[in-house]
């Protein structure tokens, strides 16, 4: 992979912000045994995943704490990783637009600057925990703009969980900028079922976020949305989501080549 | 502006490099001056400037030293800042193939990932010291594909500034006979700048513009001054400029805008 981290102003958050990005590139072995043709073909585009972190982190968790990269060069795909501080990935009541930087002005400014494809069917969001909230709630939100959605132990239904766990050490002035939190739960009710992405959530047993997902579930099949579900054993850890994601990437609708 | 940190596995070096590109965008200073952000759009073609670094250096030092990224902002031109070790722009005897990395397989790659013209008229190449003889090497070497380079505090004659360094008089990380595998005969060879320019001369092959620029001060001053007169005895148009200075980044963080102020941009196209 071309590992590529992207620094740029972004109006949407009124200050410059840093994006990593894998582009597919020659690895050593497509040197060796001369596969070099799959790569920058001239004219042609990357299938792009947008990736989002969790609460806590930042666009640099997918990239060292677990084996993303080598899963996406396998399928030669386009990821990118913003930073959403712990937004919730919507624009905050007091702060920055993290919804429509992440939805539009990214996008934009990609498909200006990288051969990234701007086609529905080229494109794709997933995220973990606060991530998965992100990826399904801008899923419902923009379904014009992505073809699959995942969420990986999201956190899709905070209210469900008997406490707010690991949100009560956020600081009250952090949380207050950022508003009421709009659950991904909630979206449901509005959306066009014919007209959403197909939906891949999963979770481990022995994850504490799990009954958001079971309700989340639950409320989406009444609503006869596409979607899958996989249960594993496993916690709110990255060894659950070094390996969930290779179960998303198997799952998403990835020509494995430029487009 | 928005800068790329790009790394990935060089199939010409064959192992990961890294280098830096600025690709100019609307910033803080466009929107709170209400300037026009209209240039940045689909389909934008930037010119697009090599920028080479010198001994002991790789492709953060114009980045960490200078504000190259201001100035590239200004001028709306794209900026490509790679690592080629202690090269001398070669592909090494005893080495890696820095040249063929440097005029083929990065070219190659930028022009297939970010929005620049692949056009000669929009396309140069600089440096400094080590770096101002790789820009006019590149430029000489590759006539059809760039319109101009630049030489700050370069060492434009290698002949000379490898007598020099043996004699003791200049110290540097060189180990010529890494680099060539005949350091005592490099004259009339495709290390000779002033051979190049005499060959496409012969052949036809469009000149770069040359713009070169050195310190009086500068420990390479009198190579410089040598070559200006070299290259005026050989007919070769040039614009060679002097200032107070030595061999620093003070001097290249102030002419590099020099130089950049003289690149022939077509800006124009960039407003239409």
């Amino acid at each position: 992979m071309a590992h590529i981290q992207l620094n740029f102003f972004s109006s949407s958050l009124r200050k410059n912000t840093d994006v990593n990005i894998f582009l597919p590139s020659p690895e050593p072995d497509d040197y060796l045994f001369g596969q070099l043709e799959p790569f920058y073909q001239k004219g042609k585009k990357y299938q792009t995943i947008y990736l989002l972190h969790g609460s806590y982190d930042d666009c640099h968790s997918w990239v060292r704490k677990s084996s993303l990269e080598r899963y996406a060069q396998e399928r030669k795909v386009a990821v990118v990783m913003p930073t959403a501080e712990n937004s919730m990935y919507q624009n905050m009541k007091y702060g920055e637009d993290y919804e429509t930087f992440i939805a539009k002005e990214l996008p934009e400014f990609l498909h200006i600057t990288l051969p990234l494809s701007r086609e529905r069917e080229d494109t794709f969001i997933a995220g973990l925990s606060m991530g998965g909230g992100g990826a399904f709630s801008l899923a419902m939100k923009y379904p014009d703009k992505y073809a699959a959605a995942a969420s990986l132990s999201g956190g899709l239904d905070m209210k469900s969980l008997k406490s707010e766990a690991h949100l009560e050490k956020m600081p009250v002035s952090y949380r207050n900028a950022v508003g009421n939190h709009e659950a991904a739960i909630d979206l449901i009710d509005n959306v066009d079922v014919k007209k959403l992405p197909k939906m891949l959530m999963t979770c481990g047993t022995e994850d504490f976020i799990l009954p958001c997902n079971r309700s989340f579930y639950k409320k989406a099949k009444e609503y006869g949305l596409d979607i899958v579900y996989k249960e594993s054993p496993g916690a709110h850890t990255w060894e659950f989501w070094d390996q969930s994601i290779k179960e998303v990437l198997d799952w998403l609708p990835l020509l494995q080549g430029m487009v | 502006m928005a800068l790329f940190q790009c790394s990935l596995f060089s199939t010409s070096l064959c192992f990961g490099t890294s280098f830096h590109v600025i690709i100019p965008s609307p910033d803080s200073d466009e929107l709170m001056n209400k300037k026009d952000s209209s240039y940045f759009k689909e389909g934008v073609e930037f010119p697009v400037l090599y920028l080479l670094h010198g001994a002991y250096g790789d492709y953060t030092d114009w980045q960490r030293q200078t504000g190259i990224e201001r100035y590239a902002q200004k001028h709306k031109i794209a900026v490509v800042m790679p690592s080629a070790s202690n090269s001398f722009y070669q592909d090494m005897h005893r080495g890696s193939a820095y040249y063929t990395y440097l005029t083929e397989e990065l070219p190659s790659f930028i022009e297939r990932t970010f929005p620049v013209s692949t056009r000669r008229e929009d396309t140069f190449v600089a440096g400094l010291s080590m770096g101002g003889y790789g820009a006019l090497r590149l430029a000489l070497m590759c006539p059809e594909k760039y319109q101009a380079c630049i030489s700050l505090s370069g060492a434009v004659d290698l002949e000379q500034l490898m007598e020099a360094v043996n004699s003791g008089n200049v110290t540097g990380p060189f180990q010529w006979h890494n680099i060539f595998e005949h350091p005592e005969g490099i004259r009339n060879t495709e290390a000779d700048l002033f051979y190049l320019m005499e060959r496409n001369q012969k052949q036809n092959r469009p000149i770069p513009d040359i713009f070169q620029s050195c310190g009086t001060e500068d420990f390479l001053y009198s190579i410089n001054v040598a070559a200006d007169k070299k290259m005026t005895d050989l007919g070769i148009r040039h614009t060679f400029e002097t200032h107070p200075g030595v061999h620093d980044w003070d001097y290249w963080d102030l002419h590099i805008q020099r130089a950049m102020d003289w690149l022939p941009l077509n800006n124009h196209k960039l407003e239409e």
